[in-house]
């Protein structure tokens, strides 16, 4: 009698596991993902304007549905998100210099310098402030990711591209927009060294 | 002469005929009893007038105007959730042109920087030479 209550207990336990592994699986995943740090966040509040994006695959996969291919711009920017995971903004303006400090920003950056990531481009600039790092997540050789840390006297904006990303279409992704094309030259010759 | 003669005999008998059928004659007896008897037997039948509600007393025409309804609602109701269905797609286009637009402004920023720090190293060198 005892053994059989002793099974019923192993078998309710093994359950349990189960179902919390079940549950500990999407938090293990996201535990890999880039995380903003709550600092980061509640800059919100104290910044003059803020863009807050957070897009998911699928959300990219049904925003993109409504992209006109008649727009150059939409048409573009649909080939751009058709393999990514996820787009993740955060940019915050402020009305004076100094609202967020330099730890906040390392905050961000420390995250990337995990293996996996390689800064491409780190200019901080003496003259006026303004600092920017591109992070890319290489994967099988190919790039996987890119998070640019842009920290400027009033602005921070922190962008995750997740997901697969061509060169070409990252210079698209420089270049449209009615921003001039970005020279995918200039940033390999950044990635030899970082300028300060 | 004899022609004349005979025309005003024509027209007269023509006046004659005229007068004879045209004088007054007395209605027949009874005859005013029995228009004022049919005048009052019209006002007292009753005008049977069919209202549209009738309609519904059919089954098939209930049934018709049943299914009707509810394609109407079901079309209106499929008719809503696309429109906000649409305008819910048109937010997130935007937002993700929105975070388009920003990464490739920073992009462009990293670009503008790496320029200048390259610009101003080609000039030292110059410089030096």
């Amino acid at each position: 009698m005892a053994q059989m209550t002793n099974k019923t207990t192993n078998k309710k336990n093994t359950s349990k596991m189960l179902w919390l592994l079940l549950l500990a699986c999407p938090l293990l995943a996201r535990a890999q993902d880039v995380k903003i740090p709550p600092d980061v966040e509640k800059l919100s509040a104290r910044a003059k304007e803020t863009v807050e994006v957070t897009m998911d695959g699928p959300m990219l996969r049904w925003a993109s549905k409504f992209l006109s291919a008649e727009d150059p711009d939409e048409e573009k920017a649909a080939k751009l998100v058709a393999n990514l995971k996820g787009i993740y903004v955060r940019s915050y303006e402020f009305d004076k210099d100094g609202a967020y400090s330099a730890a906040d920003v390392e905050a961000l950056r420390s995250q990337f310098h995990s293996p996996g990531w390689s800064r491409v481009v780190g200019v901080r600039s003496e003259r006026n402030g303004d600092n920017v790092d591109v992070f890319f997540k290489l994967e099988n050789d190919k790039m996987a990711g890119i998070v640019i840390i842009s920290a400027e006297a009033r602005e921070l904006t922190f962008v995750n591209i997740v997901g697969p990303l061509e060169v070409d279409q990252l210079a698209d992704l420089g270049g449209e927009f009615g921003i001039p094309k970005l020279n995918s030259k200039s940033l390999a010759k950044a990635g030899k060294g970082e300028h300060k | 002469m004899t022609d004349m003669n005979e025309r005003n005999k024509h027209a007269n008998g023509l006046e004659d005929a005229l007068q004879s059928s045209l004088r007054r004659q007395d209605a027949p007896d009874g005859f005013s009893a029995r228009v004022l008897a049919r005048v009052t037997a019209q006002n007292s039948t009753p005008v049977r007038r069919v209202s549209w509600l009738t309609l519904f007393s059919q089954p098939i025409i209930r049934w018709a105007a049943l299914a009707a309804v509810a394609t109407a609602m079901i079309l209106g109701i499929h008719v809503y959730n696309l429109r906000r269905e649409q305008a819910r797609g048109e937010a997130a286009k935007q937002r993700l042109m929105l975070a388009l637009r920003v990464a490739g402004s920073k992009l462009q920023l990293a670009k503008a920087k790496v320029n200048e720090v390259n610009d101003g190293e080609n000039k030292n060198r110059q410089v030096k030479e």
